[in-house]
């Protein structure tokens, strides 16, 4: 069973071309990341899906039912979280969630979801005067009135403080145990590795990764960032540069005074410390660390670079 | 029903506008005002305290010049302006269609200009029973429910507008310019074709097309409609137009057909608009 089935999907504003011949498809249960710089296309994927927006070319699916026919019983079903929450100023917080339930004709409680996204004491206030975050966890909790089957959450920690954004994550979890399917956006990346399932990379409208965390991880190959400690800048530190990131295996090279970042495939790890003492000057430490989502991330979205699927 | 609780909670918002006050304030100053000169004019044409003339002093004037201001004041954001802050996700984002969005818009804000029309007339009653001292009763009632019917009209109006666009200033300029043509515009455009017509502005009889299109304005309409149901011609078409035979668009219930094309136009236009468009 398919949650979201989106196929060949093209996304046209004028002669913007905002989404690509997309496909994505998000399976029941899971929770999926979707991933990708601010303008690669994810809020327009999200509008898509639920009927905010309709495409250009293409079919999009949702709870196997088609997202402009059956939209009315799509978000009968769908518990949604939109980018950039503007709500009602003049109603309070409770008048919000009250609406939700009788939208959705469900029995839930106001206080409770209130209590449960953490703004029990701000019920009776207004959402005019809701901080960023606040906001955010009130749409939250509208979002969960009537467990829906299917959330769909566009860069849910926006304006949530750390401790805040784990919250988030735990109320993530606990829906995603009560069996609901999760698709959320972001591009934080601690987020989504921290509860992903699977993710998908969207850079410039096309999706060009899609697997789980640790598939991903194995897709690229073994990335190590060296953060190499010099005596001192080399005399033509210019040259220096140039020479390391023309090392066959070298992506990114990032120089902070003495210190020289580099990320490198594992091989090449050696003739990097080389060429730099090629360069008259002593390699006083080194270090390591794994590749992290971020090079990961780094490694998919950067333009100039091309991986192997 | 969908469209309810979007009414509902549309109307739970709009009613707590400041401008909203400001306007039914103003409303009620003119009522109240309105009764004043009625008491004047009831000295003036000598225990010719007749009751619908001083409603008609009292309320008509006021009411329709205020009345489509104030609606159209309430609506032409409603759909734009949730557009332009997003706030349009959240409600779209909740199982209603678009059209129970529409619909239930145009219900709420209908029932906040009817607080306003109520309010205000509430006013002029009191200043009726302070100045002239005696009021029917029925005719006022009549009155009340043929210009909330107004109001409506005009929300469906504004409402409509408000769909069509993603910007309220948009909007705000096509409620204003609406209001400006036909208390203006529509007129003096009548009056253009019947010189183009006829070769001058004043003729001994005026053509039966003249007539019919200045009914077909919703402020003329709404004239009508008090007509038909105050039994009173003076406010009329036909009332001012003389004739004895009159096309049919001029007659005095035909005002109802008016008014009620004039509401469901708009409402259809904004429906399926709406309906096509991406948010």
């Amino acid at each position: 069973m398919t949650a979201i089935d989106i196929s060949n999907v093209t996304k046209r504003y004028g002669d913007e071309l905002a989404l690509e011949g997309l496909d994505l498809t998000v399976r029941e249960g899971e929770v999926y990341g979707f991933l990708g710089p601010n303008g690669a296309g994810k809020s327009t994927t999200i509008n898509l899906v639920l009927d905010f927006i309709r495409p250009t070319a293409g079919e999009v699916s949702v709870l196997e039912r088609d997202a402009q026919e059956g939209s009315l019983e799509i978000r009968e079903r769908t518990g949604i979280l939109p980018e950039g929450i503007e709500l009602y100023d003049r109603l309070t917080g409770r008048q919000h969630v009250e609406f939700a339930i009788e939208s959705k004709a469900a029995d839930d409680d106001a206080d409770e979801l209130l209590e449960r996204v953490g703004i029990a004491d701000a019920a009776d206030k207004k959402a005019g005067g809701y901080s960023k975050g606040m906001a955010q966890r009130l749409t939250l909790a509208t979002a969960l009135v009537g467990e829906p089957d299917l959330l769909i959450l566009d860069e849910p920690s926006t304006g949530l403080d750390p401790n805040g954004a784990r919250e988030m994550r735990e109320i993530i979890r606990e829906e995603n145990r009560r069996g609901a399917t999760v698709f959320f956006s972001s591009h934080v990346l601690g987020q989504v590795e921290a509860i992903c399932d699977r993710v998908g990379i969207l850079r410039d409208g096309e999706l060009i990764a899609e697997d789980s965390i640790a598939g991903l991880e194995d897709a690229v190959p073994n990335r190590t960032r060296l953060r190499i400690r010099l005596d001192r800048i080399p005399e033509d530190s210019a040259a220096a540069l140039s020479a390391v990131e023309s090392i066959d295996g070298v992506s990114e090279v990032e120089a902070e005074g003495t210190t020289l970042v580099v990320s490198v495939a594992d091989e090449a790890k050696t003739t990097v410390l080389r060429t730099i003492e090629d360069h008259g000057v002593t390699v006083e430490d080194f270090e390591t660390d794994e590749s992290s989502l971020e090079d990961l991330f780094v490694a998919y979205t950067a333009e100039e670079r091309e991986v192997a699927p | 029903m969908s469209a309810i609780a979007v009414a509902k909670k549309d109307f739970r918002d709009a009613v707590r506008s400041r401008t909203l006050l400001v306007l039914t304030a103003l409303f009620a100053l003119f009522t109240v005002g309105g009764a004043y000169l009625a008491s004047w004019a009831a000295e003036v044409f000598e225990g010719g305290a007749e009751t619908t003339l001083d409603l008609i002093i009292a309320l008509q004037t006021p009411a329709g010049y205020l009345v489509p201001i104030i609606a159209l004041v309430v609506s032409y954001a409603a759909i734009a302006g949730e557009r332009e802050s997003g706030s349009l996700k959240f409600l779209l984002g909740l199982p209603h269609t678009r059209r129970d969005v529409v619909i239930g818009k145009i219900l709420g804000r209908t029932g906040v200009v009817g607080v306003s029309i109520v309010v205000g007339f509430a006013f002029g009653l009191i200043g009726l029973f302070a100045f002239v001292g005696s009021v029917s009763l029925v005719d006022y009632l009549g009155f009340t429910l043929v210009t909330l019917l107004f109001g409506l009209v005009y929300v469906c109006i504004g409402v409509g507008l408000s769909s069509m666009t993603r910007s309220t200033t948009k909007a705000a300029i096509g409620a204003f310019g609406l209001i400006v043509f036909f208390w203006f515009a529509w007129s003096i455009l009548v009056q253009l074709l019947l010189y183009a017509v006829e070769g001058q502005f004043f003729v001994e009889e005026f053509p039966d097309w003249y007539v019919t299109l200045l009914s077909l304005s919703p402020d003329a309409a709404y004239g009508s409609a008090l007509g038909a149901v105050l039994g009173e011609s003076g406010l009329t078409m036909s009332g001012m137009y003389g004739g004895d035979e009159l096309p049919l668009a001029a007659g005095p219930w035909f005002g109802f057909v008016v008014l009620g094309v004039w509401a469901l136009v708009p409402l259809a236009i904004g429906i399926l608009r709406f309906d096509s468009i991406d948010l």
